[in-house]
């Protein structure tokens, strides 16, 4: 009955999660937010269904029986480790690209008013769609994906660790 | 040119996030790479030259604060810098073949990379923010080069207890600099407007405010902790658990030379009277220092003990110099700074050498080697006898300096200021027999249970020749004036960096041609040498003697420390390991701080207009009912029997404030709080297991205990929200509305827009775009704890205590 229902629930929050950071710009929402959600869903995942189940379908791997004292923390935990430096990386790439686009030439002509730019600008670019009309385009959602993946994968970490308890 | 200096710094750290890729292609040749990336980093630094005050990129530029990225080029800086890409071409040759069949390639160049341009950031630091920040990274480097070996338990201690050391150091550092800015009002160091724009004037104004003690104290803890001296000297010798590379390059020849570095870049600020507090304070401390470094050395078995022993001595050599008021004492240090980078690298290759062919550490099991490794016991030869100050070799010439700069003091000044050169010509005397010490691995005859000894490769022997080549030109640059010429580059770069440390340009170097009371120190500091060479053995006995006292061995107080907090013997009460005491400690320690911090600033309580809930409207109402609704929910979770109760009544008093917050118009507000909530909810179900169904019975008094600390920290919370959230009205409506025009793009705008934020919600475009950079760190943090979490909790099931 839970399955069930948690099968039905977690796609649905696994959306409105993705939806939430990508209006967070205009609309309520946001990095942070939707990446607590994302974790939510998991986490209900974890409970139902067992925290081996997302290591066995999703990566398709046998599990080491979490009961014997192991050294190194489980495969699926390193790679949410792995997750957060990712998120990091992500957000400071998206911060230092008007202060490397200052030192490449090229840039210069491409984006005058981004390039050699302070840390961390961010810009607006809008963006014609035919019968739509213009899409306005934030770079800052590069950081806020950035954030989004740290967020995602420290909760994680700490989930599948704490979980394994 | 102006970007030279950031260039330099940048490409080694640009080429340490490559040179793990660049491992995969060129394997082992990824050294003779990096060798190439230190040698472009000397010759930027050449090309950039004395180019005093540069700003390569400013951070923050406003009417109170200003700091940027600022480089400060000169003599001392160029010496440093060039000194630490120099020594990194040689030692990364020396890497080639000394790593080559080593484990940990692929993390071992990019670290050396990335320390190399911490170092160099060091050494060129025009602002005090830059030069904390990189000499922080220099520590975090040296930590993750020190365990390099993480298979081993001793490389991992050793690396710990040196990060803790030299970060210690670093956190007084961060004190002294915190100083030095209040009273100075700049983080500028050098060049017009900086610190040392005006050294007696600033001097006076610390005098006045009475800190010009405490910052010389501050400043020099955190030299001496950086720089191995007594009694923060125990991290150097275990940290030589590091490959011989590591100890080359960090733990000789620049990582420990930062201390130096600071104490002779302040110098001219606070070096007043010869027998002022500086001399007192810091050449006193090292030349103690020094002794008793020295003796350590005597007594050390493992080649590489006794070189770190003997770096402690001759950095002490160098602060006491910096520290002597006179020009001779600058001369020192200065000349110094070279002399013993030079002939310390190469007997550290010498030692990593002997390590890889003779397969030991220890003076026991090596002798005799001379005739199988005659390259090797050359360069040896050559770099001890500038060690132990045997003219005409270059260690000579600096501890002449000393020699002569300690009896001018004592001769002035006279009484217990004699101690000064007695202090002195003891540690020569040890220096002596130790450098006759380390080359007993050349001379004797081989012990019966040596091994066979192979031939290091070209790779390996190329560096340490050079190096003991450059001892050479140096030491025949002071034969050099008896027949009239000068090695003037020498002359010329040790002169401008006495000039830096504020002492009187002018430097010339020669072998003494008469007997003058200096040349007799040096002569009786030779004779006692050699004389303690055919009792060595007793000598060495005694100092071991007195070293096995155990509470006179600061590593002992450190172990014991360690241990305290670990096993929490007198701290049995509070860490006891249960969560409620550990936890009430913690609270109580935050709410007592905060609670003495406000009463300190003298905090006055912002005038409260009056409550608006039961006023008119029904948005008062609403919150009324709410905020009623939520006390009684908390006062619901004090009664409640079980956990699951407990943690479900605690979620009605989270979504309550969620409420609130929808009531108070901030939908983002909510929606966080509704999220944290529905996850710790979530998170809860997964441990409900492993918890007590019911809780027990509770104690009367420890309950009231526990009431009474919860109604103080209840206060300091709400006294906190009070004084944070006052609103000022006048810089809050101006705060508000930067925002508020910056924030949605303006009708008609097209193509792409940098100047305004482009969103509504301008609680995300703050987060994201105006405030970008504490979100960066905000996120850091999230991502600090999951690795605590993970490092916790993976303790815990391997049987460790943390």
């Amino acid at each position: 009955m839970a399955r069930t229902i948690t099968r039905i629930v977690v796609p649905i929050v696994l959306v409105t999660a993705i939806a939430l950071l990508i209006q967070g710009h205009n609309l309520p929402g946001g990095g942070f937010i939707a990446a607590v959600l994302t974790a939510t869903a998991f986490a209900l995942i974890y409970v139902i269904y067992g925290l081996d189940y997302i290591e066995t379908e999703l990566r398709h791997r046998t599990v080491v029986d979490r009961s014997l004292p192991i050294d190194e923390s489980t495969a699926i935990t390193q790679e949410f480790g792995q997750l957060v430096a990712a998120g990091l990386a992500i957000a400071l790439l998206a911060g230092l690209a008007p202060v490397i686009a200052g030192f490449i030439p090229l840039a210069n002509g491409v984006l005058p008013d981004l390039a050699g730019a302070p840390l961390f600008t961010q810009a607006v670019a809008l963006v014609g769609v035919p019968i739509y009309g213009h899409v306005e385009v934030a770079s800052a959602l590069g950081f806020d994906i950035g954030v989004y993946v740290t967020v995602v994968g420290a909760l994680l970490t700490i989930l599948s660790v704490v979980g394994a308890q | 040119m102006e970007s030279a200096i950031t260039l330099a710094v940048a490409l080694p750290i640009v080429a340490a996030a490559l040179a793990p890729l660049a491992h995969r292609v060129l394997g082992n040749r990824t050294a003779y790479a990096s060798a190439v990336v230190a040698a472009t980093s000397f010759a930027l630094l050449v090309v950039a030259g004395p180019a005093g005050r540069v700003t390569a990129a400013q951070w923050i530029d406003g009417p109170l604060l200003a700091v940027g990225l600022t480089w400060y080029a000169d003599g001392l800086a160029m010496l440093i810098g060039l000194l630490a890409s120099g020594i990194g071409v040689l030692v990364f040759v020396y890497s080639a073949g000394y790593m080559a069949h080593e484990p940990g390639q692929r993390k071992f160049y990019p670290t050396m990379l990335a320390f190399m341009a911490s170092m160099i950031g060091v050494a060129y630091a025009g602002d005090l923010i830059v030069l904390f920040v990189f000499w922080e990274l220099t520590s975090l480097t040296s930590f993750l080069l020190i365990g390099h070996y993480d298979d081993r338990p001793a490389s991992l201690i050793a690396a710990r207890k040196a990060l803790l050391v030299t970060v210690a150091g670093g956190l007084f550092l961060l004190a002294g600099f915190v100083v030095l800015w209040a009273v100075a009002d700049t983080t500028l160091i050098a060049g017009p407007g900086g610190l040392l724009a005006d050294p007696g004037a600033l001097a006076a104004r610390l005098r006045d405010a009475g800190l010009f003690v405490p910052a010389i104290a501050l400043l020099g803890v955190g030299a001496a902790a950086k720089s191995a001296q007594v009694p923060l000297h125990f991290w150097l010798p275990d940290a030589m658990e590091a490959p011989t590379p590591v100890s080359a390059f960090l733990h000789s020849a620049t990582m420990v030379k930062a201390g130096v570095y600071l104490i002779g870049r302040f110098r001219p600020l606070f070096v007043g009277e010869p027998t002022g507090e500086w001399t007192l304070l810091i050449a006193g401390f090292a030349l103690v220092s020094m002794t008793i470094t020295a003796a350590l050395a005597v007594a050390a078995e493992d080649i590489k003990a006794l070189l770190a022993y003997s770096t402690a001595s001759h950095l002490g050599m160098i602060i006491a110099g910096f520290g002597l008021a006179s020009t001779v004492g600058a001369e020192t240090g200065a000349f110094h700074i070279l002399n013993h980078a030079l002939f310390k690298a190469a007997l550290f290759l010498v030692a990593g050498i002997l390590a890889h062919e003779a397969g030991s550490r220890l003076l026991g099991d090596l002798g005799g080697l001379a005739r199988e490794l005659p390259i090797a016991a050359g360069v040896a030869s050559v770099a001890a006898l500038g060690m132990a100050g045997v003219p005409p070799f270059n260690g000579f010439y600096s501890k002449e300096l000393l020699f002569e700069a300690t009896y001018h003091l004592a001769s002035h000044e006279g009484g217990l200021w004699w101690l000064f050169p007695a202090l002195a010509v003891l540690a020569s005397v040890c220096t002596v027999l130790y450098s006759a010490k380390f080359l007993t691995a050349f001379t004797g005859s081989r012990p019966d249970s040596a091994a066979a000894i192979g031939s290091p490769p070209w790779s390996m022997r190329a560096p340490a020749m050079a190096l003991a080549g450059g001892v050479l030109v140096v030491s025949i640059g002071g034969l050099a004036p008896l027949v009239g010429a000068h090695l003037a580059p020498v002359e010329a770069g040790v002169a401008s960096v006495v000039g830096s440390v504020g002492g009187h340009a002018g430097f010339g170097y020669h072998v003494p041609t008469h007997l003058t009371p200096p040349v007799a120190m040096s002569a009786i500091a030779l004779a006692g040498g050699a004389a303690g060479l055919p009792v060595l053995d007793r000598i060495v006995g005694a100092i071991d003697r007195a070293q096995s006292t155990a509470a006179i061995a600061p590593s002992w107080w450190y172990r014991r420390a360690l241990d305290a907090v670990e096993t929490g013997d007198p701290l049995a009460a509070i860490e006891s390991g249960r969560l409620r005491p550990a936890a009430a400690s913690v609270l109580a320690a935050t709410a007592g701080l905060t609670l003495v911090g406000y009463a300190t600033a003298g905090l006055e309580l912002p005038a409260i207009a009056g409550l608006p809930l039961l006023g008119a409207g029904v948005g008062s109402w609403a919150m009324s009912i709410v905020l009623v609704v939520a006390v009684g929910s908390a006062l619901a979770v004090t009664r409640a029997p079980s956990h699951v109760a407990g943690v479900l009544t605690l979620s009605i008093l989270g979504f309550m404030i969620a409420i609130v917050y929808i009531l108070g118009d901030a939908p983002d507000l909510a929606l966080t709080q509704l999220v944290v909530e529905t996850l710790v909810l979530v998170l809860f179900l997964l441990v409900i297991d492993k918890l007590p169904a019911f809780y027990g019975e509770i104690d009367r008094m420890r309950a009231v205990g526990d009431a009474a600390l919860a109604t103080v920290v209840g206060a300091t919370v709400t006294l906190t929200v009070l004084v944070t959230t006052a609103a000022d009205p006048r810089l809050d409506a101006k705060i508000a509305q930067f925002f508020v025009a910056r924030g949605p793009l303006p009708e008609g705008a097209h193509g792409v827009v940098t100047d305004v934020a482009g969103g509504h919600n301008l609680v995300n475009v703050i987060l994201v775009d105006f405030r970008a950079f504490d979100t960066m760190g905000e996120i850091s943090v999230v991502a600090m704890a999951a690795l605590s979490v993970l490092t916790l909790i993976g303790m815990r099931s391997g049987g460790e205590q943390p």
